[in-house]
């Protein structure tokens, strides 16, 4: 693994990785062991003056000579000082875990490794044991209990980070962007969670690395990978609503090779919020992964990995639709695919100079047939499919200690057909991007980024972005960063070229509304134009600019505190708003950029470690996101409300409650607790979500009316769990167990139980 | 079958601006009438779904605001419904403007209104969600009166009208409470003020 750490710790441990002896003979008694009894494999012990031993990964300690002080180090551990005496007495040495993740390598913030603590931005990293802890089985299931994060229900469960919805915020998957939105939405439920490793949040825009979607920031999940050992393991959960997920992940390693097989299938009778009305809230579905990652060393300098992974889901459902002939049932039929493939060649002459090829090749595709019940023939059949196709180069070079500097270059193609829109359709676009990690001093960090997109139907953009942290004390340290992002008008905004036949109204995307009015008004259909057409197809990026800053503060060495505040001004948004009117009274739509929001707030984390086996966290986020359109309209007394008497007044600003769909305050509180007697370990998590505007009852179409609010609720989540000695493990526990469900939120089910195990095979036939 | 009711409500405040602000011009001795029409029936045409066809065509419910009741279309009607869309009369030069602001302190024409009356191409009421009367929420797929949006008209027999649409569902429900499967629509209740003696105050 090559990583570039510009700590000094880190630095310490590559000197003394390049000087280590391996020859010496082993020292069978001693072992070295986290707190909880297992042997920390691949630590190191370095006794002064001599070089450094590495322990393998049994925990098999090399012998040494006669010193001074021995010290120990291991990757997540405290390091540990010990006397010659005292190194030769005990049998075992135990590291302190970290306390925290600060020491977390984080790859997605600066596209190199680097620790949370070296990061000038607020970065979250969740680990394999907290995605563990919350029983979930798909990605949303995770990121719902983090603070400031919101999953909210739009064609698909979509996340919502710093007030901003899914359509601004990048998904990758082992550092590659995925692909494939619905109406904007990435539906984290395509995600299975089984072989996650672990999860790094970025917030605040990202785009001077990753260009369009990351500007309301990132979520990168690192799914597992075995280095130099063999794996074998089962698992099977079952919960509420008869779901069942089995899974199987394999992994082969030695020195130089290893390759890891993940099978995942999930399935699911789904739920139904409103029994009154035909058809379930979630349809039944059954969804298949299947994940393959080899990655070698063809020779020291050159290292290539592959990547490849296929996704199919699919569901069925009945609807009900009202005709002449009275209520007619229709079967629904939704297929939903994903293909990935990302080959990776990585070329590092020397320590300084790392060059890396990667290549991304994603396919995404639905289908969706709806047909009459009563005599089978066809409702609706819509069909989308994407291709996307990245190659890019990027280049870091460790100038000195102090400097790191990547730079990057890369081409998309991209293609869509779909039923919906002509033809197929391509874009192409190329960009570069330049970042500049400094440390001037001990105490600083800086990361210089500027990345320029050139796009062949919006032009070109660039965006920047600056982030700075000082080290104020050990305990102490500030971060601020200010960047810009942007977000590339959809394919849908672009291309759409859609007719209502029942309501009668036209939408057609930017760059086919001026052909899509002149057919429409040679047919003799258009009343009036309302826009000058000259300006129609002038679609733009989204933009957002944004400042972040806050502060990690460790009060104490079992307590730590993160904090940051941020605002984000987002111009441009795209909407739609009519084009012409039609003789028959309706409209024809096109995209615009039209509204500016800003969304600003402040989260917090507090964790406690109050005993060895009992730890405490609280999170808090208040969040403020508003229309400044509407703020306007309502300066200029235009907005008006009915109060249920009908009388009508003009709304003020304190009516107005901001965007839709944003809960002001939310937060959470999470208690670990190691049952020690029992070994199992418990993990409570209360879940707070305050009261958010769901639609709009009274007309006006803005948030402004109690009425309009879904109430503020807290989902109680408990899972239970034990480890057993071989690695067997036992899962059970439920969520939202107060049974909370509104219809307000299609994607909460209410109550559900679950139970798992995972079995490491090999590990049970190995010992 | 549509039931309209007549209350009649003294517009007091109305009344009371009006003989603040024109102490010096005749001021209108009695307070106007504000008239509530409750659940005027006028359903749109039948449309199949799938192919917007029509499959049951519907006629105008025409309207005369001075009599207060539903007429022929043959008749001196000076506003007719259907669905979300509302006509005026232009065969009898009725016109109409649609302007902001709360109904009661709208005590006057503003100078600012446009009055049109309907064309081959266009309606002096424009139809179409947040262009004339109406927004069409299409998250819960319920059509809502805008509120603060008055519609005026000058009626067949020259006299200015002030109306104010409050709902489009039976029995004026209280909006949380329709459900746009199962409330029947089109069915309009609205306020009007009729100045009958030719000015433009209300």
């Amino acid at each position: 693994m090559i990583r570039f750490n510009l700590n000094k710790i880190k630095l310490i441990f590559l000197l003394l990785l390049s000087e280590i002896s391996l020859a010496a003979p082993f020292d069978a008694e001693k072992r070295i062991l986290d707190t909880n009894g297992n042997i920390i494999p691949h630590a190191l012990v370095k006794l002064e003056g001599q070089k450094a031993m590495l322990v393998d990964e049994l925990g098999k300690i090399p012998q040494g000579n006669k010193t001074e002080k021995v010290t120990v180090f291991a990757m997540g551990f405290e390091s540990l000082q010990l006397s010659w005496e005292e190194w030769v007495s005990r049998e075992e040495i135990i590291l302190q875990e970290k306390s925290g993740n600060l020491q977390e390598v984080v790859v997605s913030a600066t596209r190199t490794e680097r620790s949370v603590e070296q990061l000038p931005m607020p970065v979250t990293v969740l680990s394999s044991k907290q995605v563990q802890e919350t029983g979930g089985i798909r990605l949303s299931e995770i990121l719902r209990e983090q603070t400031g994060l919101q999953i909210t229900s739009n064609h698909g469960s979509g996340l919502q980070m710093q007030g901003m919805d899914s359509d601004y915020i990048l998904i990758l998957l082992d550092g590659e962007p995925l692909i494939g939105r619905t109406a904007g939405t990435f539906d984290l439920d395509r995600i299975s969670v089984s072989n996650i490793d672990r999860i790094e949040i970025l917030r605040g825009p990202s785009s001077a690395i990753y260009g369009s979607e990351a500007m309301g920031g990132v979520i990168n999940i690192i799914t597992k990978s075995y280095q130099n050992q063999s794996n074998l393991n089962l698992g099977l959960r079952h919960r509420s609503f008869n779901s069942w997920n089995p899974y199987l992940e394999m992994g082969l390693g030695n020195r130089k090779w290893n390759t890891q097989l993940f099978l995942d299938h999930f399935q699911t009778d789904g739920f139904d919020l409103r029994p009154e009305v035909v058809g379930q809230t979630q349809n039944p579905y059954r969804a298949s992964t299947a994940q393959l990652k080899v990655s070698g060393e063809l020779s020291e300098k050159f290292k290539v990995s592959l990547f490849g992974r296929a996704y199919q889901e699919v569901s069925d459902g009945i609807l009900e639709t009202g005709s002449a002939a009275g209520a007619q049932l229709l079967d629904l039929g939704n297929q939903r695919r994903d293909i990935n493939f990302n080959p990776t060649l990585r070329f590092k002459p020397n320590a300084d100079w790392t060059i890396t090829l990667r290549g991304m090749s994603s396919w995404f595709g639905t289908r969706s047939e709806t047909n009459f019940r009563s005599n089978g023939e066809a409702f609706d059949f819509q069909e989308f499919n994407q291709f996307f196709h990245r190659t890019e180069l990027q280049t870091d070079f460790m100038a000195n200690s102090k400097n790191l500097i990547t730079l990057g270059l890369g081409q998309v193609i991209e293609t869509v057909e779909a039923t919906r829109y002509d033809a197929l359709n391509r874009f192409d676009a190329g960009y570069f991007f330049l970042q500049h990690l400094w440390d001037p001093t001990p105490k600083t960090n800086i990361v210089t980024g500027l990345r320029a997109d050139f796009h062949s139907q919006f032009g070109n953009r660039l965006s920047p972005k600056i982030s700075g942290q000082y080290q104020i004390s050990e305990k102490l340290s500030w971060q601020a960063s200010i960047g810009a992002g942007f977000k590339a008008p959809d394919f849908r905004q672009l291309l759409l070229n859609f007719n209502n036949a029942a309501a009668g109204y036209y939408v057609f995307g930017a760059n086919l509304a001026a052909d899509g009015i002149a057919r429409l008004q040679e047919q003799g259909l258009i009343a009036q134009v309302l826009i000058n057409p000259e300006t129609i197809g002038q679609l733009n990026a989204e933009t957002s600019r944004a400042i972040n800053t806050g502060f990690r503060w460790k009060p104490t060495s079992k307590t730590q505190i993160h904090v940051n505040a941020y605002r984000n001004a987002i111009n441009n948004l795209i909407e739609t708003a009519p084009i012409a009117q039609l003789v028959t009274g309706q409209n024809a739509f096109s995209y615009f950029n039209i509204r500016s929001v800003i969304t600003q707030g402040v989260e917090m984390d507090v964790q406690v470690k109050l005993l060895e086996n009992l730890s405490l966290s609280a999170g808090y986020a208040f969040l403020d996101a508003r229309d400044l359109d509407v703020i306007d309209r309502i300066d200029n007394g235009e907005i008006f409300k009915r109060n249920a008497q009908n009388q009508t007044r003009r709304v003020t600003r304190a009516d107005y409650g901001g965007l839709f769909n944003r809960s002001r305050h939310s937060g959470n509180f999470k208690v670990n607790y190691r049952e020690n007697y029992s070994g199992v370990d418990l993990a409570f998590r209360a879940i707070y979500r305050g009261r958010f505007g769901f639609g709009d009852i009274n007309g006006n179409l803005i948030l402004d009316d109690d009425r309009e609010y879904a109430p503020a609720w807290v989902s109680y989540n408990l899972t239970a769990s034990k480890t057993f000695e071989k690695g067997l493990f036992l899962e059970v526990g439920g969520t939202n167990l107060l049974n909370t469900a509104t219809p307000a939120q299609p994607n909460n089910p209410g109550r559900v139980l679950f139970i798992g195990m995972k079995i490491p095979i090999l590990k049970l036939i190995n010992r | 079958m549509n039931t309209i009711q007549k209350l009649i409500f003294a517009s007091f405040i109305a009344a009371f601006l009006i003989s603040c602000d024109n102490a010096e011009e005749l001021a209108p001795l009695t307070p106007l009438e504000v008239t509530l029409v409750e659940d005027l029936a006028a359903p749109n045409d039948e449309i199949d779904r799938n192919t917007g066809e029509v499959i049951q065509a519907r006629s105008f419910q025409y309207f005369s605001l001075e009599l207060n009741e539903l007429v022929e279309e043959n008749e001196d009607w000076d506003i007719a419904f259907k669905g979300t869309t509302i006509r005026v009369n232009n065969s009898k030069n009725v016109t109409a403007a649609v302007v902001n602001g709360v109904f009661e302190e709208i005590t006057e024409v503003p100078a600012s209104a446009t009055f049109n009356t309907d064309s081959a191409n266009s309606f002096a009421i424009p139809t179409g969600s947040g262009n004339g009367w109406y927004n069409y929420n299409s998250a819960t797929f319920t059509v809502t009166p805008i509120p603060g949006r008055v519609i005026l008209v000058k009626t067949a027999a020259d006299n200015y009208v002030k109306i104010e649409i409050l709902s489009y569902y039976r029995g004026n429900p209280p909006v949380e409470q329709i459900d746009p499967r199962t409330t029947p629509s089109g069915y309009y209740t609205f306020q009007y003020v009729l100045q009958s003696n030719g000015t433009s105050k209300f």
